[in-house]
């Protein structure tokens, strides 16, 4: 299909400036489009202002500081390549795996599950159906951390309800495990997952189901050779969004497992809070640090995945 | 290889529209049967049911005889090309052709063999490593019906492939279809609201309305001898004058008594039903020109009777001189019998 | 070439779709369960029975209504500083310069690329130069202030930060919704001076957009934890852990019954919002 008009605005890719729909730019008099011009600009500036000051500050205390010695080490202040060292060594290591391990399992559980349960959601025939779906989805992959730790204790908790009928914690269970924790994760990841995947699903066109019938294909080999290769890039979209959404996610295993989990989100809490040795304080930049790189790496891989899927399911 | 295609007694209702009432109709092996009529009027809901994407509530649909209702879409074999919007996205258009032979099982070597073939066909000999968003909607739907073509299918189904095109791509894809369905001699049927698609491409023409079949005729046939008021005036230009019947198969428009064709009420107030070209214009009398418009080789003129009534006459254009706006002129009617209606309000 | 079945006449039944039943079910349980289980969990105490001590003791609990107060109060001002904010530079970038837009989309969505833990970390950096690097000048006073544990402003900062990418996809959505230009152009064409059309023509048609941020944002600060927590403050979500150390019960009370507000609230804004755009894109289907 010959491609309508760009709804994907591409940082890379900017539109030529016309100015506001209005004539083409030879037409217009130069200082009309330079007036609007600066009436962009000056409606910006807040927003650069404030990024410039609230975003640029911290991001460079973490880009220094992540090389500089920390204040309370006994040697001067000095650039250092030791506080990224250590973030990659020893109980740091385990939890940088350890969150890895979590987000990437998470995320596939989440895409396995999410898919389905969106694809059933969408083929209901009630629209009321559909809509307060999606609506709570919004909801639950947005609200996060606390309430959901805690909904999640009272219920599968020690003391929880459903482990008191089933006697669970006789067969061994424990919530504050990384199964359990897990279990926790899903509750906002698979909203996210179905909040990401309906777009595609309903971009399926009916058409190809019917030309793939048309042309032999049995409902098993339409999503085998067509259905699922269209989504593809959305299913890897959406598995990459979860695994950088439960990667960076923090208050949930705060309010729930304290440290009997590696994570790594909960050693930066940790070592901000003064939790670590000596002379390592900017080991939590340095982690911090490390975090960005593969939040910066999750969206790399992202945003093209999501513009293949976006032209193909227009 | 190509088969007879019979609808009997199709009947669909959606919720409390009635899409098909009653569909008969017969296409013989090798014909290209157009379904034309407005929208709603049926004829993409008998398609899809031929293709399989529907259930008839009443009726059967039989090829070669065979009656294949129960028979699942996958397996109907009934090649078909959509409106728009069908290529596979992610597959080039050599796969999208060779998809269904894949389905079947056929050997990698087999299919580019086939798809090569295929797109040779269809006149795309070098785009068979384009995906869809690089083809332009006209190759798009050429690489479609290679696609219907690849299983040898037995009956080729179109549905209004040509609407989403440009004018211009319209009329040379359109012939190219003809062309290609004579070739290979396949029973095609082609879903239609473009009556000039339908008159120029087809053997017979199915008028369609109301989930009925109104005619289904040859072109010219259609055009000289329709059977309905309906089809009258969706084929063509059709011009209403007001007349009255008599009560011996007679009826009496502007001036003159002439035998009816068909049924009608006898001694009633009913409309004449005349084509443009059939009016004779000649200079002097009680109705007017209004207005002239000019098409080549036909002048349409717009005539105002003395009662009021609006006509549409053809004239030579050599002829449109003497008949400027304004001119009063007389309107006659050749010495044929005259189809009529009741009257209109 | 196929092989069509000699069968007669026998219409395929639809298939029977148990598997929307059985995903239906799997998910009902998992999302609904924990919920019903809090429930459970708050209103019967062993020893006690069923009791609503709990959520009766909500209102006394020590703290509720500080933390609850304080994260409304900041809830709205990230709210407003968003829209000051957004508002004004995705309008005007879209009617006047729209290679800033990119250039708008980029900044919002930097914040994505930083956890908010790290993001806390920058912060809690940042905030230390007040004491060591930047004691001798003016912007100590600065830092001390946006720490005031009565109003903390660095809270504000933090959550306008995290809400930036939502709520500009929410209101880049609704600004592709509506034709701007042309309907600034209609406006202007009717008398109105470019501020008045803005304010009279465009934002009325952005409500549901605009409404759609503020409830978004509003969730967000509403669950916020990791800034408040580490930074050391007392908003709602740091309160309701903290408190459940000591009173198991009434914190998962809070738990359900800020999660069960937030979902009514968002329930009845996307049941406006999309009930209009919703009967505007309906199209029924071709029977012909």
């Amino acid at each position: 299909m010959t491609t309508a008009s760009a709804a994907t605005p591409s940082p890379a890719a900017a539109a030529d400036d016309l100015g506001g729909g209005s004539g083409g730019a030879a037409i217009a008099p130069p200082t009309r489009k330079k007036r609007r011009r600066s009436t962009g600009w000056l409606a910006v500036l807040p927003l650069l202002l404030f990024i410039v000051v609230a975003f640029g500050l911290p991001a460079l205390a973490i880009g220094i500081g992540a090389f500089t010695t920390s204040d309370d080490a006994p040697d001067p202040a000095q650039w250092t390549g030791d506080n990224l060292r250590l973030s990659v060594h020893g109980a740091y290591l385990t939890a940088l795996l350890g969150s890895v391990k979590l987000s990437a399992l998470t995320a596939l559980l989440g895409v396995a599950l999410g898919l389905p349960l969106a694809q059933a959601v969408i083929t209901s025939r009630f629209r009321a159906l559909r809509e307060a779906v999606l609506a709570a989805s919004g909801v639950l992959a947005n609200f996060g951390g606390v309430p959901l730790a805690f909904a999640f204790v009272a219920t599968l908790g020690n003391s929880g309800e459903i482990t008191q009928l089933l006697h669970l914690s006789d067969h061994g269970w424990s919530l504050y495990t990384f199964s359990g924790l897990t279990l926790v994760y899903l509750y906002f990841l698979v909203p996210l997952m179905v909040l990401t995947i309906t777009p595609a699903l309903e971009g399926l066109r009916t058409q190809w189901r019917e030309a793939a019938q048309n042309n032999g294909a049995t409902a098993r080999q339409y999503w085998l050779h067509v259905a699922l290769p269209v989504l593809a890039p959305s299913l890897l979209g959406g598995f990459v969004l979860l695994f950088g959404s439960a990667f960076a996610a923090y208050a949930t295993a705060a309010a729930m497992v304290g440290s009997s989990v590696p994570l790594i989100t909960l050693q930066i809490a940790d070592a901000l809070s003064g939790n670590v040795l000596v002379g390592q304080g900017n080991v939590a930049l340095a982690l911090s640090l490390d975090m960005i790189l593969i939040a910066g790496v999750v969206m790399a891989v992202y945003v093209p995945l999501q513009r293949r899927s976006a032209r193909w399911l227009r | 290889m190509t088969a007879t295609l019979e609808f009997r007694g199709l009947r669909r209702v959606f919720g409390s529209t009635t899409a098909l009432d009653g569909l008969d109709l017969t296409v013989q092996p090798g014909e290209l049967v157009a379904l034309l009529g407005p929208s709603g009027c049926g004829k993409t809901t008998a398609l899809r049911i031929l293709a399989g994407f529907e259930q008839p509530d009443a009726g059967e649909i039989l090829v070669d005889g065979e009656d294949i209702t129960g028979v699942p879409a996958h397996r109907r074999n009934a090649g078909m090309v959509f409106q728009s919007y069908s290529l596979f996205p992610h597959l080039s258009a050599a796969d999208n052709v060779a998809f269904g032979l894949r389905m079947r099982g056929v050997g990698a070597a087999e299919r580019r063999k086939r798809a090569a073939e295929l797109l040779e066909l269809v006149g795309l000999p070098t785009h068979g490593d384009r995906f869809p968003h690089q083809l332009s909607g006209g190759q798009q739907q050429r690489i479609a019906l290679a696609r219907a073509l690849a299983l040898e299918p037995r009956v080729l189904l179109l549905d209004e492939p040509l609407s989403a095109l440009d004018a211009k791509v319209r009329v040379s894809l359109r012939e190219e279809i003809r062309r290609l369905q004579l070739e290979l001699g396949i029973t095609t049927l082609f879903v239609t609201h473009d009556q000039e698609e339908a008159l120029s491409t087809a053997d017979r023409v199915a008028v369609m309305h109301g989930g009925r079949l109104e005619q289904c005729a040859p072109p010219a046939e259609l055009y000289d001898s329709p059977a309905t008021p309906f089809v009258a005036e969706f084929v063509g230009t059709m011009n209403r004058i007001p007349g009255r019947t008599g009560s011996d198969g007679t009826v009496e428009v502007l001036g003159r008594r002439l035998p009816l064709r068909g049924e009608a009420k006898a001694d009633a107030d009913v409309d004449a039903l005349v084509r443009p070209e059939a009016l004779d214009v000649t200079v002097g009398g009680d109705a007017r020109v209004v207005t002239a418009s000019f098409h080549g080789a036909v002048t349409r003129l717009t005539l105002a009777l003395a009662d009021g009534t609006t006509l549409k006459a053809d004239v030579p254009s050599h002829r449109a001189a003497e008949l400027p706006a304004g001119a009063a002129v007389t309107v006659g009617l050749p010495d044929r019998p005259v189809l009529v209606d009741d009257r209109a309000r | 070439m196929a092989a069509l079945t000699t069968k007669p006449a026998t219409r395929p039944r639809p298939r029977p779709r148990y598997w929307r039943g059985v995903v239906a079910l799997v998910a009902g349980l998992y999302f609904l369960g924990p919920l019903l289980a809090s429930v459970i969990f708050t209103v019967d105490v062993p020893g006690q029975g069923f009791t609503l001590g709990a959520y009766t003791g909500i209102l006394g609990a020590d703290g509720f209504l500080a933390s609850l107060r304080l994260t409304m109060e900041l809830a709205v001002a990230t709210i407003a500083v968003v829209f000051l904010l957004l508002v004004p530079a995705m309008i005007a970038t879209r009617l006047a310069a729209p290679r800033l837009s990119s250039l708008v989309e980029i900044v919002c969505s930097l914040p994505l690329v930083v956890p908010s833990v790290a993001l806390t970390a920058g912060f809690v950096s940042v905030l230390r130069w007040g004491p060591t690097k930047l004691s001798r000048t003016p912007f100590y006073e600065t830092i001390l202030q946006i720490q005031n544990p009565s109003f903390p402003v660095v809270l504000v900062l933090v959550y306008v930060l995290m809400a930036l990418p939502l709520a500009y996809r929410t209101l880049d959505a609704g600004l592709r919704a509506v034709d701007l230009s042309t309907l600034v152009e209609a406006a202007r064409n009717c008398g109105a001076s470019p501020a008045r059309a803005v304010l009279q023509v465009v934002l009325p048609n952005l409500r549901g957009a605009l409404l759609n941020t503020a409830f978004l944002t509003l969730a967000l600060v509403l669950g916020e934890y990791t800034a408040g927590a580490i930074l050391g403050f007392t908003p709602f979500a740091v309160w309701i852990v903290g408190i459940g150390g000591s009173q198991a019960q009434v914190s998962v009370a809070v738990s359900v019954l800020s999660l069960v507000l937030t979902w009514v609230l968002l329930l009845i804004l996307a049941a406006a919002g999309r009930g209009r755009s919703f009967r505007k894109s309906r199209t029924s289907q071709e029977t012909s």
